[in-house]
C-alpha cells in the first residue's frame, strides 16, 4: 500500500480575513440570518454539474452568529480584508521546515462550495509552497502542497429544506499540508502525522481540542483515480481505508471496461418516467410511504447495465451503491435498482414486470427507481445517469465510514471548482518574509529539539518537544527559570496537582511569579509543590511561601550548630525549607 | 471564447503545468494549475515551454433579441456588479456580461415574465454623468412606445439613486413600472444578492401595479423579500450590506416577495396606465457640495463657472454666517449670495440626510434666505436636490421660475409631513 495524508490544523492567529477572534462560542447566539446560495461558472466557463445540484435543492441556509466572534466578513456583508499576517507567517515557517519552495506571489482563490457551509458560498484558499520533504525512520515523505484557508461554519442540525449553521468557527484560518503517497504502512502513518503534528504545536500557534486537526487520506491508483478520503477518526484506520479504496477502484475498473465492452463510448440519455401507478397497492413498505408522504416513483432504465449494479466492489457495497451515493448528494435517501432483491423489499413481481414494461426495459438491461417529491426525484436520477455516463474512476472527495469503507461526498475540488478572489490583490512574497518567517518559527522542530537537549536530560528534552507546554516553558526559561525545574514543574508536578484537583488560573502569569520568586532566594525547590498548591486557590507566591521560606545563610549556620550537625536529622524537620546542598556545604565547613 | 496557453514553467528547479492567465503584474507569470489553484512566478528566472492552447467561455456579452412584443418586459443593461464577470486582466469585477447572459443566469426568471434584453451602456455607476440618464431615458421611452409591461434597469449600486431621480423626473405619469436593480454582491458569486433582487424588480415590472421608477433591492440582510424604494427617496446607506438602500424621511413604496407573487404597497402610489410626459433635457453644469467647519469663502466663489449650486448643509441647513464674530471663522454667506446675485441658483439641502431643512430657526438659516438660498422645509435627499437642479435648468432657465419649480414636489421627492415612523 502507498497512501498521501493531507493533515488539517486550526490556527489559534485569529480569523484570517478578518479581524475577529478565533473564538468558539458555547452559548445561545446573539443574531440569525437566512440565506440562499447558487452554482456558477467558473472563469474557465465550466460550470460544476455536482455544484449546480447542489443548489438546485433550493435549501436554505440558517446562519447563528457570536457578536464576539462573527463580524460583517462572516455575514458576506462586506469583503475579505488582507489576509492575517501571523498566519501567513507560521504557514511560511512550516513550509520552509519541510524544505518545501513558497511560491514568489500567492493568489487566493475561491474553492466553489454551495451547501452552505460558507456564507459566500466559496471558500477561500491559498496556495503558498510546493515540494520538499519530510524525514522518517522510513526515509523521506516527499511533501506536496502546503496551503493555508478558511475554516467553515460548523453545521448545527439539518431538516429538509433548511441546513443551520454556526458562524463562530468560519473564518479561523486552516493550514493544510499534503503529502506525496510515499507512506507505506500504519505505523508510517502515525509517525509521518505525529511529526507533522509535533512541528506545527512547536510554532505555539496551533488551536487546540476536539476537531482542531483534521487528517485525510490521498489514495491514488495507476489506471484509478485521486480519491481523498475524509473523516477518518483515527490513524490506525487509515491502511484498512487505503486497502479497501485501491480494491474499490480495481473492481470499478472491471465494471467500466464490462460498460464499455456493452456499449461502446456511448452515452445513457433515459428519460425518467413516473411509475406511481404501478405501485398503487404494493407491498412495499418504503415505497408505500413515500407516495402517502405525497412522493413519485421515478424510474429510468439503464441501457446494457442489467447485473452490473449488483456486482460487488468491496464487502457491503456494490455498484449501485455507487450509483446510490451519486442520488444521495440530490436529497434522496436512496435508491432501488433492478439487480437487488425484490422480495427484500416487498416488490412483487408483477410490479417488477409492469415497472420493466413502462421503462421499455429488456433482459439486458438495468432501471433505478426512486421515491421523492417529483423535482427532488428527478434531479436525483440525472445524478444516477451522470455517474453511469462516467466511464473512468471519477476523482471523487468520500467519506470514511467506520467499516473502512468510504462513500462518495463530491467531486474532487478541480479547476472548474476554483475562481480567483478578486477583493484580495496578489501577495508577493519576498527574501525578507521567508528569513522573517524562519526566524519566528524558532529554527524549526530540530534547532528545537536540539536546544531542548542541551538543557535538558534526553528523556525530559524528548518529552518537552512533544509537549503542549513547550511554548510555555520557553517562555519561562526565556525569562530566567532553571530549565530543569521549569520542565519538571510543568510536565510531573502541575500534572499530579491536576489529579489532586487543583489547577492554575492564570498558569503563565503565576508560574514566571513563582519562577521569579525562587530566583530571589525566597523557597527552596522541595516546597514548590506546597506553594503551587497555595497558588491554586489564588494566593500570590509570596503569601503562599508564608511559614516555607528559605533557612539559609546565618540562620542555616545557627541551624547546624543547633542539630550538632545532623545532616539527616535537618533534612527530616526542615525538608521543605533547607537545600540540601547548601547545607551539605554548610555542615563540611 | 477567449483563448489561453497551455504552458510547463520550470521555476527553482521545479516543475509547474497548467494554464497561463494574463497578470496584472508585469514581473509574475500567473499559472492555474490543473488543481484549480494560480500561483505566480517572477518572469526573470523562470522557464516557460508552450504546450498548446485551450478554449475558454467566458461569457458573450451579447444582446438577446430584441423582440419587443406586447406582454413582455424590457431588461435593459446599464453596467454594474449586477451584469459583472472576473476581469483576468486586472482580477477585479467588472461590468462586461450582457444582460443575455444574466438572464440565463437566473433560472425562475422565465416564470415570471417573458423579456427581452438590451445593453445601453456597459459602465461602472460611478462614471455616470447626467446625460447618461438623459440617453438611458430616451431608450426606456422607445421600449414604453414598443408596449411593454415593465422595464427593468439592471445597475450599479454606487449612483443608482442619482439615476433614479433622474429618470422620475424625466419620465413622469409612467404607464408601467420602471425599476432599477443592482448587487451588493457580484453576480458571479454563489451568494449574489443580484439573482433574488432581479426576480422581485422583474416581478414588479412585469406584475406589480405601481407605475413608478423605483429601486428593487434587498430589504434585510436574509435572502427574502426586497423593498421597492420610490426614486426620489432611495438613497444608499452603506457601504456593502445586501440592504444598502433606504428611503430617506418616507417608508418604501412597498415590499416585493416573487415568490409569493406580492407587491404590497406601503405607500400612496401612481397606478398603471398613464400617458407619458417626457423630458430628458438637462443640465449638466449643477455642482453639489458639502460644507464643513473651516470651509473657504474661496472655495464657494470658484462654483460661479455653475449654472446651479446645491449646498449639502449641517443640521437644519446650515453654513458658517458667523453671527457671534466668532475668532477665525470666515462666513461663506456673501459668498454665496453673490451667486445668487449673479443668477446662479443655490439650493439647501441636510447633510444628516434624515429630516428637514428648516432655515427659521437659527440666524444661520434666516441669512441664507436672506441671500437668496432656498429650500426651507424641503426634505429631500442631496442628492435628489441636486439632480433635480440638473434637469430643472435643463428646460428653464429664469432664476425665479426655476426657485419655484425645484420647491414643488414634482415625483414625490418634497412631502410636507414628517411621518413619526
Ligand atoms: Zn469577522
Amino acid at each position: 500500500m502507498k497512501c498521501g495524508l493531507e493533515i488539517h490544523q486550526r490556527l489559534d492567529t485569529g480569523k484570517l480575513f478578518c479581524r475577529c477572534p478565533s473564538a468558539i462560542a458555547e452559548r445561545e447566539p446573539d443574531f440569525r440570518f437566512r440565506r440562499k446560495l447558487r452554482a456558477s461558472a467558473g472563469e474557465t466557463g465550466e460550470v460544476d454539474f455536482a455544484a449546480r445540484v447542489e443548489q438546485e435543492k433550493e435549501k436554505e441556509f440558517h446562519y447563528e452568529g457570536f457578536a464576539e466572534s462573527c463580524c460583517l466578513v462572516e455575514a458576506d456583508e462586506e469583503p475579505p480584508q488582507e489576509m492575517n499576517p501571523e498566519a501567513l507567517r507560521i504557514v511560511l515557517g512550516v513550509a520552509q521546515q519541510l524544505h518545501m519552495e513558497p511560491f514568489e506571489q500567492l493568489h487566493v482563490m475561491r474553492k466553489i462550495v454551495v451547501d452552505g457551509s460558507n456564507t459566500s458560498g466559496f471558500q477561500r484558499t491559498c496556495l503558498v509552497a510546493a515540494g520538499g520533504y519530510l524525514e522518517t525512520s522510513r526515509g523521506r515523505v516527499r511533501m506536496s502542497t502546503v496551503a493555508v484557508e478558511e475554516e467553515s461554519a460548523g453545521i448545527v442540525s439539518e431538516e429538509a429544506h433548511v441546513k443551520n449553521y454556526r458562524l463562530d468557527r468560519l473564518g479561523i484560518p486552516l493550514i493544510e499540508l499534503a503529502t506525496e503517497p510515499d507512506i507505506v504502512d500504519a505505523e508510517h502513518c502515525k509517525e509521518v502525522a505525529e511529526k507533522i503534528g509535533l512541528m506545527l504545536r512547536a510554532t505555539g500557534k496551533v488551536a487546540r481540542g476536539i476537531g482542531t486537526i483534521r487528517q485525510d487520506v490521498n489514495v491514488s491508483t495507476e489506471d484509478g483515480a485521486r480519491i481523498e478520503i475524509k473523516g477518518a477518526q483515527e490513524l490506525r484506520m487509515i491502511p484498512l481505508y487505503v486497502e479497501k479504496e485501491v480494491l474499490r477502484q480495481e473492481r470499478l475498473l472491471g465494471v467500466v471496461a464490462e460498460i464499455r465492452k456493452r456499449l461502446g463510448d456511448s452515452a445513457l440519455k433515459p428519460k425518467a418516467v413516473d411509475l406511481t401507478p404501478i405501485f398503487a397497492k404494493t407491498q412495499c413498505g418504503l415505497i408505500r410511504k413515500g407516495i402517502e408522504a405525497g412522493g413519485h416513483v421515478l424510474g429510468i432504465k439503464l441501457e446494457g447495465h442489467a447485473g452490473l449494479l449488483g456486482r460487488e466492489l468491496i464487502p457491503g457495497r456494490r455498484y449501485g451503491t455507487e450509483l446510490s451515493d451519486y442520488a444521495k448528494s440530490a436529497g434522496v435517501k436512496g435508491i432501488i435498482h433492478s439487480d437487488e432483491d425484490f422480495d427484500k423489499y416487498g416488490i412483487s413481481a408483477q410490479e417488477d414486470s409492469a415497472a420493466r414494461k413502462g421503462l421499455g426495459a429488456g433482459e439486458e438491461d438495468a432501471y433505478v427507481m426512486v421515491v421523492a417529491q417529483r423535482g427532488m426525484a428527478q434531479r436525483a436520477l440525472q445524478m444516477v445517469v451522470e455517474r453511469a455516463n462516467v466511464r473512468v474512476v471519477p476523482a471523487e472527495t468520500r467519506k470514511a465510514n467506520p467499516d473502512g469503507t468510504s462513500s462518495y461526498m463530491r467531486p474532487l475540488a478541480g479547476r472548474s471548482r476554483m475562481y480567483p478572489e478578486t477583493d484580495i490583490p496578489p501577495i508577493a512574497v519576498g527574501k525578507g518574509m521567508l528569513e522573517e518567517a524562519m526566524a519566528a518559527a524558532g529554527g524549526g522542530l530540530e534547532e528545537k529539539e536540539r536546544k531542548l537537549r542541551g538543557m535538558l536530560n534526553p528523556e525530559m528534552a524528548g518529552r518537552m518537544l512533544k509537549s503542549r507546554n513547550l511554548q510555555l516553558f520557553e517562555e519561562l526559561v526565556g525569562a530566567g527559570a532553571e530549565p530543569m525545574l521549569a520542565a519538571s514543574t510543568l510536565e510531573q508536578t502541575l500534572v499530579e496537582m491536576r489529579r489532586e484537583g487543583l489547577e492554575l488560573g492564570r498558569p503563565r502569569e503565576q508560574l514566571m511569579e513563582l519562577f521569579a520568586e525562587y530566583g530571589n532566594g525566597l523557597f527552596v525547590k522541595a516546597a514548590i509543590p506546597e506553594i503551587l498548591r497555595g497558588m491554586c486557590r489564588g494566593k500570590r507566591a509570596r503569601e503562599a511561601a508564608e511559614g516555607l521560606e528559605r533557612i539559609g545563610g546565618a540562620e542555616l549556620k545557627r541551624l547546624v550548630k543547633e542539630k550538632g550537625g545532623d545532616f539527616g536529622k535537618i533534612m527530616r524537620e526542615y525538608r521543605l525549607r533547607v537545600d540540601a546542598k547548601e547545607l551539605k556545604e554548610a555542615i563540611g565547613r | 471564447m477567449e483563448r489561453l496557453k497551455r504552458v510547463r514553467i520550470t521555476s527553482k528547479g521545479k516543475v509547474f503545468e497548467g494554464l497561463l492567465l494574463p497578470s496584472a503584474d508585469r514581473d509574475f507569470l500567473v499559472l492555474k494549475m490543473d488543481s484549480g489553484y494560480n500561483a505566480g512566478f517572477r518572469k526573470e528566472g523562470a522557464k516557460v515551454e508552450e504546450l498548446g492552447e485551450v478554449k475558454v467561455d467566458v461569457g458573450s456579452g451579447k444582446d438577446g433579441a430584441s423582440g419587443g412584443k406586447r406582454g413582455e418586459i424590457a431588461i435593459l443593461g446599464m453596467g454594474g456588479t449586477v451584469c459583472s464577470r472576473v476581469e483576468y486582466k486586472t482580477g477585479a469585477v467588472f461590468p462586461s456580461i450582457g444582460p443575455e447572459d444574466l438572464a440565463r443566469n437566473i433560472p425562475g426568471l422565465e416564470k415570471i415574465c417573458s423579456f427581452h434584453t438590451r445593453e445601453i451602456f456597459s459602465m461602472l455607476s460611478e462614471d455616470m454623468t447626467p446625460q447618461h440618464w438623459a440617453e438611458a431615458a430616451e431608450e426606456i421611452r422607445k421600449e414604453i412606445e414598443k408596449g411593454v409591461q415593465g422595464i427593468v434597469v439592471l445597475h450599479g449600486t454606487d449612483t443608482m439613486h442619482y439615476t433614479s431621480a433622474a429618470l422620475s423626473f424625466m419620465l413622469r405619469n409612467l404607464p408601467v413600472p420602471v425599476v432599477l436593480v443592482g448587487a451588493q454582491r457580484s453576480s458571479d458569486r454563489p451568494s449574489t444578492d443580484g439573482r433574488i433582487n432581479v426576480l422581485n424588480a422583474c416581478f414588479a415590472a412585469a406584475r406589480g401595479p405601481i407605475a413608478e421608477v423605483g429601486v428593487c433591492m434587498h430589504a434585510g440582510t436574509d435572502d427574502d423579500f426586497c423593498h421597492l424604494h420610490r426614486g426620489t427617496r432611495v438613497r444608499k446607506m452603506h457601504t456593502t450590506r445586501r440592504d444598502a438602500f433606504h428611503s430617506i424621511n418616507s417608508p418604501p413604496l412597498a415590499r416585493v416577495d416573487y415568490r409569493n407573487e406580492i407587491v404590497e404597497p406601503y405607500l400612496q402610489f401612481r397606478g398603471r396606465g398613464g400617458k407619458l410626459r417626457f423630458d430628458n433635457r438637462v443640465s449638466e453644469n449643477v455642482a453639489l457640495v458639502y460644507t464643513h467647519p473651516g470651509v473657504k469663502p474661496e472655495f464657494i466663489d470658484s462654483l460661479a463657472g455653475y449654472d446651479g449650486v446645491v449646498v449639502a448643509g449641517t443640521g437644519l441647513g446650515h453654513v458658517p454666517a458667523n453671527p457671534f464674530n466668532a475668532k477665525y471663522t470666515r462666513s461663506i454667506v456673501p459668498n454665496l449670495k453673490a451667486l445668487v446675485d449673479s443668477g446662479i441658483p443655490v439650493a439647501m439641502a441636510s447633510q444628516c440626510i434624515s429630516g428637514r431643512v428648516n432655515m427659521n430657526v437659527y440666524t444661520a438659516g434666516r441669512v441664507l434666505q436672506e441671500a437668496g438660498v432656498f429650500g426651507h422645509l424641503a426634505d429631500w435627499t442631496p442628492e435628489t436636490a441636486y439632480v433635480k437642479m440638473c434637469w430643472v435648468l435643463g428646460h428653464e432657465k429664469k432664476m425665479e421660475k426655476v426657485r419655484e419649480e425645484m420647491m414643488r414636489d414634482i415625483a414625490g421627492e418634497i412631502t410636507g409631513r414628517s411621518e413619526i415612523a
